[in-house]
């Protein structure tokens, strides 16, 4: 389908005038990179086992999963309790971090099915490659890349799963635009972001301090 | 949502994920809860257009 999008329908916003989005991408990987190879450290999120407490992770899930993965674990929902995967599906997992969601989905969808993992912060990449290694799972892969242009072709995807990374794209609607590329017709969305009920000024909008906590 | 192309968006949770995290944020200042939601693509151009439609009649 080609969508004929543009500012004037209602809610719709292209990018923040301002915002200098290299510095942005690349104060994130510093803060994501943290998390991957020093996950015991203090971060303004919770992390690990804890926050899949929090975020009801079943432990059956976890079980398949290696205890490096779930220590880097820093989602802020739960793409799983919208609806478990099923059998030979096609999953893509957006700002896949260290792999948890990924190697979870991979369980889910079997053998017969299909996980890419995609993030654009080369230490996670080697962490979710390496857990996946260990889960001897053959059905994923992970990818570097940007959730503004996914490499991962066109209708390919069943669901999209996606945790705590929508909200860090400058570009929110480039970024959906990217998922609806990747599904199929009726495919899925199962996100898990965050949402502000204060609104942010637009000077909030262009600190990157505060995009990153 | 429906602007890139989905309907059915759906907020299904929300909660404060933040809350006694190690470091403090700027999360309370803004009221900020994690969520879960889900959407579907549209399975045609037609249904897209329909649920475009519904969304400027609303506006």
């Amino acid at each position: 389908m080609t969508r004929k999008v543009d500012s004037s329908i209602p809610g719709v916003s292209r990018g923040i005038e301002g915002l200098d989005v290299e510095s942005l991408r690349r104060v994130i990987q510093e803060e994501y990179t943290l998390v991957a190879v020093e996950p015991d450290r203090d971060f303004h999120f919770h992390t690990g086992r804890r926050l899949a407490a929090i975020l009801s992770y079943d432990e059956e899930w976890l079980d398949a999963v290696p205890e490096a993965t779930i220590a880097s674990f820093a989602g802020t929902g739960n793409p799983f309790s919208l609806g478990r995967l099923a059998a030979g599906e096609h999953v893509v997992d957006i700002g896949c971090g260290a792999g948890i969601d990924s190697i979870i989905a991979a369980t889910m969808v079997g053998p017969s099915g299909s996980v890419v993992g995609v993030d654009m912060t080369p230490a996670m990449i080697e962490k979710a490659r390496q857990g996946a290694k260990e889960a001897e799972l053959h059905n994923v892969v992970f990818r570097q890349g940007l959730g503004e242009s996914l490499p991962v072709a066109d209708s390919w995807a069943d669901v999209v799963i996606s945790n705590g990374v929508l909200n860090l794209f400058p570009d929110k609607l480039a970024a959906l635009r990217e998922m609806e590329r990747v599904l199929k017709p009726d495919g899925r969305l199962q996100i898990g972001d965050i949402l502000v009920q204060k609104a942010v000024p637009d000077n909030g909008k262009r600190d990157i301090n505060l995009w990153k906590g | 949502m429906i602007a890139a192309g989905f309907v059915d968006f759906e907020i299904a949770w929300r909660g404060d994920v933040y809350a006694g995290a190690p470091q403090s944020s700027s999360a309370a200042q803004f009221g900020t809860l994690g969520i879960n939601f889900r959407a579907r693509k549209a399975h045609d151009e037609a249904e897209w257009a329909e649920a475009l439609g519904m969304l400027t009649c609303d506006a």
